[in-house]
């Protein structure tokens, strides 16, 4: 490959996610006529959102060189709480009281996660993966079946395209992913950035030029729990109701939307754009499948295979290196 | 820029029972290049690293413009006007060359990144450096991307973003060419007319001779002497590095005979670091590699061993071998005692009797007859005499030299044809040298072919027949009977005319 | 001329406490919170429920012993995919044997080959395409899940053949149920495995240091390899022998263990970081947790806290076991 297209690839990443999701895209547009119709692409959209904050969040942690396994149970706990805490006939402040518990709750998480790593220095996977319990666990307590029902103002809210005029909409979901790029410009442009990558690319190094590595890290998994209650906010908006196990799935595709939008499970480098691009791959592929009417029993097996394969990408592409150098 | 004087005073450094450095001192003025030097083992690297914060002496004074200071870390050096220049072990991969050089005090607009002021200062810094870099090398492109020579540029860039008062370059030139050497010196020459102090520690002779003004020499962890260089030669400061060394008694090699076969050939070998090493070792002999550190001797060893990539010639034994693995070359009775005991030689939690069988564990059956294994490991450790609790104590519980003993034994245990040592002898105490030299000769004796790299010249000259030395990744010298004489060693090490 | 020897000297009695070996401090444990159960819930700890919570211990241990070789290879070894090819394993058993006595063995080595596959798949991405343990082996249990769904469609047909309900679950010698006799015979398997044969000694070799271990001469790809071989066999066994005990199969039966597998691993000993550990730890490691589980059933303690106080103990065992290296060295 000539240097300034290999250059292109290695700085900006996602530039093969991001041509993967525009193929799929068209595939998508082919099997469904309205697809970017107001109605069809305002759902579509809504429904890949949770993923979405969950990849951003993940990114954090993987660049700066951990790894979040609790998101998931995060999720259900904001699930819980929310469902709990907002009566159909809420009225705005506790709504809002709702909302506040949720964060508190996702930071008290993301603390517990952040001083496991960075204080007892422990392993990330065992650990986050331990702490999953421990939130999965209180969701249950706090919910144990779903259940709750939200008020319609905000599901409606939530779920109908923002119109700026009678006649013209914007999703809901494009709000968000406009606003996490522009929160994602913002970072890129501070000290934070640099020090995310130094800390996940060479921590002695990072350590020696003054950055405070166990800081940079602890964020990581801040960040990581704000995200993942805004995915369950989002799940509840949408769906109008609790389920204390309505993250349980999400954990791994968190992890494989941030490595198919080109960010090394090594850390050290990585962008939430490509993110985003990965979550949106893994809705559209989603999308695609259920068009393919493949039976629900085939179903899981196809979507495994697909992250599967996803999550292998980079290692064949190194492994046909390391083979093509003499 | 304010004039700065630094000077150290009587600095101690030990760690643990090893006295890395006894008595350091050095002093360093404005408008100055101090080189440092010193042969392996003399305790430059460790001033070094007192100077620049990495690690505090035990004892002794850092006085700065005639204060004492401590500094606790390299960034409270760095604030007070020090900055070093490694190599390039400092760089972040997949950050730009701008962002690394300016990492952790990035020029900043009401909080966030000043991008363009950033390319602008990184530009011009790499405009010291214009006519000598590859059109690759812009304030965008990845560190992954560069290539040595120019990663260790930016590393001198990076030491220059601090503006620096003192700036201390520890074998920065290793890795570039000889123009881009000419253009650093021609820095440095304005440099020290804008008043930095600079401290130049280097291997290269040559190198000292055209930009230092003033050079200190260390020698066994001691300041030993500071000699203005207009005023003295090269031969002067090899004597300085070596004169009065220990002479332990040794054993003299009996003389090789000279039909002995040839067990291994060696034809223009390259790795990474070494550009094209050719020798041969015979049946019965002792050869050594001798040379500072670095210079390829262990590419070389771990090339023969399989242990790294290399492109080349080896015939072992009169057949022409290509090792992918160390497997390969244990079957054909190669054996590779390796550089860093501790991360390459031994598993430290396991016992000595698992560490001794670890290479040769195939040969005790299926399920492993131990009561077999006890008995070569008992029989092995009495061979070496080896102090220890027992063969189940674990190998952490050794000294130093009794845990060599290990590496080595479990090497004997398969009776190699060729063995292969690099620096075995490095922090073991001077009577469990005389033990390892005595079993090396009686190795050498029953018709081993040994190769031997040793940073302590006493062993080579006291061990070896012949010596190579490598300086930069070549044989600059081969040194036998008459020859093999220290100043040559030395001299050859540093690359100057012998 | 024999090697010298220094005599050890003996500390005091603290010291011999705390140089237990861990296996015999998990098994001091168990029996502590054993004891402790007895005082919290009247009437728990009596021999019926001891050999009760051993029988279920025995498969749990069972299903732990890949879990075992795959964090003692270190490399951030872990094998999240066991949960996924126990249910496969007993799903295929069930199906293959169709009831049958006759079958039992042919469909035991098919079990045995269908795990070593998955873990041969493991081990390539792993060691080959240098794909995390964690990453690799969770997606695995991805695809063993949907496999299963796939193969299966939801019907579980087939049938537990009454051989093996008689030998394992019911009582066999005494008032000893077969599984605890097999868990015994399986373990000084296992001991002899990790301690007496070339693999052992090179699985904790790579666990320690796999530069040195290269530099000894041990196939460190081969040897990572195996490893995730053997675990995927070994919990398809897990899933032959659980179906001797529940009789029956369901769709997320072995997911339950996966969890409780890892702490096992960790509760006795076995570092997590690799090089270090025992089988024997694991069996002790499993008994702990079994009382644990048992007695917070006997509490009616409600799922939630179950998994909180799992997720808690986890945590407070990796406080004391796992802690790393600070950057600052």
């Amino acid at each position: 490959m000539n240097g300034r297209l290999s250059r292109t690839f290695s700085r900006n990443p996602f530039v093969f996610s991001l041509i993967l999701f525009l193929v799929l895209v068209v595939i998508n547009r082919a099997l469904q006529d309205n697809m970017f119709e107001l109605g069809p692409l305002n759902g579509n959209l809504r429904v890949f959102i949770p993923a979405i904050f969950l990849a951003v969040g993940q990114t954090f942690v993987i660049i700066a060189g951990g790894v979040d396994l609790s998101v998931g149970a995060m999720v259900s706990m904001t699930s819980a709480i929310l469902a709990t805490q907002i009566p159909q006939e809420a009225t705005a402040d506790v709504f809002l009281r709702a909302l506040l518990l949720a964060f508190g709750a996702g930071a008290l998480a993301g603390t517990l996660n952040g001083f496991g790593v960075t204080v007892l220095r422990l392993q990330p996977i065992v650990t986050t993966y331990a702490t999953s319990f421990i939130f999965a666990g209180i969701a249950l307590a706090i919910l144990p079946e779903p259940g709750g029902r939200l008020p319609r103002d905000i599901t409606s809210f939530w779920r109908n395209p923002l119109q700026v005029t009678t006649e013209i909409g914007i999703p809901i979901g494009l709000i968000v992913i406009t606003l996490l790029v522009l929160f994602w410009i913002i970072i890129a442009n501070t000290r934070y950035k640099q020090f995310l990558f130094a800390t996940g690319g060479k921590a002695e190094a990072a350590y020696t030029t003054g950055i405070r590595v166990n800081r940079v890290k602890f964020t990581t998994y801040l960040f990581s729990a704000l995200f993942a209650t805004l995915a369950g906010m989002a799940i509840v908006f949408g769906t109008g109701t609790g389920n204390p196990r309505a993250g349980e799935q999400m954990t791994l595709l968190s992890v494989v939307a941030v490595v198919i939008g080109g960010t090394r499970l090594s850390g050290g480098q990585g962008n939430i754009i490509g993110s985003i691009i990965g979550a949106l791959i893994l809705g559209i592929i989603g999308n695609v499948l259920s068009f393919a009417n493949l039976d629900s029993w085939v179903r899981p097996l196809i979507d495994a295979l697909i992250i599967i394969i996803a999550l292998a990408i980079p290692g064949l592409i190194s492994l046909g290196r390391r083979m093509w150098k003499p | 820029m304010k004039d700065i004087t630094l000077v150290v005073e009587n600095a101690v450094k030990t760690y643990g029972g090893v006295t890395a450095l006894a008595d350091g001192n050095l002093a360093v003025r404005s408008g100055e290049v101090t080189a440092l030097l010193g042969a392996n083992g003399s305790g430059k690297s460790t001033l070094s690293k007192i100077l620049t914060g990495v690690v505090s002496p035990n004892s002794g004074r850092v006085l700065i413009d005639g204060a004492p200071v401590f500094f606790r870390s390299p960034v409270e050096a760095r604030r007070m006007g020090i900055s070093a220049v490694y190599q390039e072990l400092s760089l972040i991969p997949d950050l730009t060359v701008a962002e690394n050089i300016w990492l952790g005090h990035e020029p900043l607009r009401a909080g966030f990144m000043n991008h363009g002021e950033m390319k602008a200062r990184t530009q011009s810094l790499l405009d010291l450096f214009s006519g000598m870099l590859k059109p690759n090398l812009t304030p965008d492109a990845l560190i992954t991307s560069l290539s040595p020579d120019e990663r260790q540029i930016v590393e001198i860039l990076k030491a220059l973003s601090y503006d620096p008062r003192l700036i201390i370059l520890d074998e920065a030139t290793a890795s570039l060419d000889s123009q881009q050497v000419n253009r650093l010196f021609e820095l440095i020459g304005d440099w020290k007319t804008g008043g930095m102090a600079i401290v130049f520690v280097s291997h290269r002779m040559e190198e000292i001779f055209r930009i230092a003004d003033k050079a200190s020499v260390l020698r066994n962890g001691r300041t030993v002497g500071e000699r203005t260089i207009s005023e003295t030669n090269e031969r002067e400061l090899v004597d300085l590095m070596i004169e009065g060394a220990n002479a332990l008694l040794r054993e003299r090699a009996a003389v090789v005979p000279v039909d002995a076969p040839i067990r291994l050939d060696v034809q223009e070998l390259r790795t990474a670091v070494l550009r094209g090493v050719s020798l041969q070792v015979r049946d019965g002999e002792l050869l050594g590699l001798g040379g500072l550190q670095g210079q390829g001797q262990s590419d070389l060893l771990m090339a023969l061993f399989g242990a790294i990539r290399y492109s080349g010639q080896i015939v072992l034994s009169g057949m022409p071998r290509q090792f992918k693995h160390p497997k390969q070359a244990m079957r054909s009775d190669v054996a590779l005692v390796p550089g860093d005991r501790g991360t390459e030689g031994l598993l430290a939690i396991r016992s000595i009797l698992e560490n001794l069988i670890l290479p040769s564990w195939d040969r005790y059956g299926v399920p492993l007859k131990m009561q077999k294994a006890r008995a070569d490991g008992t029989q092995i450790a009495a061979e070496l005499k080896m102090v220890m609790a027992s063969l189940h104590a674990p190998v952490s519980s050794l000294s130093g030299g009794n845990a060599q003993k290990v590496v080595i034994g479990k090497w004997l245990l398969r009776s190699p044809k060729l063995l292969l040592l690099n620096d075995p002898t490095k922090g073991i105490d001077v009577g469990a040298k005389a033990e390892f030299y005595h079993l090396l000769t009686q190795l050498r004796d029953a018709g081993t072919a040994i190769l031997f790299y040793s940073s302590d010249d006493d062993e080579l000259l006291g061990l070896c027949d012949r010596v190579l030395v490598l300086h930069d990744g070549e044989v600059s010298a081969e040194l036998t009977g008459n020859t093999l004489m220290r100043e040559n060693l030395v001299a050859a090490s540093m690359g100057a005319a012998s | 001329m024999s090697a010298s020897t220094i005599p050890t000297s003996t500390n005091g009695r603290l010291s011999a406490v705390r140089r237990l070996p861990p296996p015999l401090a998990a098994l001091l444990l168990a029996i502590a919170l054993f004891l402790i159960g007895g005082i919290l819930a009247p009437g728990f700890a009596n021999s019926t429920q001891a050999i009760n919570i051993i029988r279920l211990a025995a498969f749990l241990g069972i299903i732990a012993a890949g879990q075992t070789l795959v964090i003692i290879s270190g490399g951030e070894g872990i094998d999240l995919s066991a949960g996924a090819v126990v249910t496969l394993g007993a799903i295929l058993t069930y199906r293959v044997t169709d009831g049958s006595d006759a079958m039992i063995l042919p469909a035991l080595l098919f079990v045995l080959m269908v795990g070593a596959g998955i873990g041969l798949v493991n081990g390539v991405g792993i060691s080959l395409l240098k794909m995390p343990p964690l990453v690799m082996t969770l997606g695995m249990a991805g695809v063993v899940t949907g496999l299963i769904y796939f193969v299966t469609r939801g019907e579980l047909i087939g049938d537990t053949p009454p051989a093996m309900g008689r030998l394992l679950s019911q009582a066999l010698i005494g008032p000893v149920p077969g599984v605890i006799v097999l868990w015994l015979i399986f373990g000084v398997g296992m001991w002899l495995l990790l301690e007496r044969t070339t693999f052992g000694k090179h699985l904790f070799a790579i666990g320690i240091n796999r530069t040195a271990a290269r530099l000894s001469g041990v196939r460190v790809t081969r040897t990572v390899t195996l490893t995730y071989v053997l675990s995927g066999a070994l919990a398809a066994f897990g899933g032959f022998v659980l179906l001797g005990f529940t009789q029956t199969v369901f769709l997320n039966l072995g997911q339950p263990f996966l969890f409780p597998s890892i702490a096992a691993v960790v509760v006795g000993g076995t570092v997590l970081a690799g090089g270090k550990g025992s089988y024997w730890g694991t069996m002790a490691g499993a008994l702990v947790l079994q009382v644990i589980d048992s007695l917070l059933g006997a509490l009616q303690v409600e799922e939630a806290y179950q998994l909180m106080i799992l997720g808690g103990i986890l945590l407070l065992l990796l406080t004391m076991y796992g802690r790393q290296r600070s950057v600052r060295q």
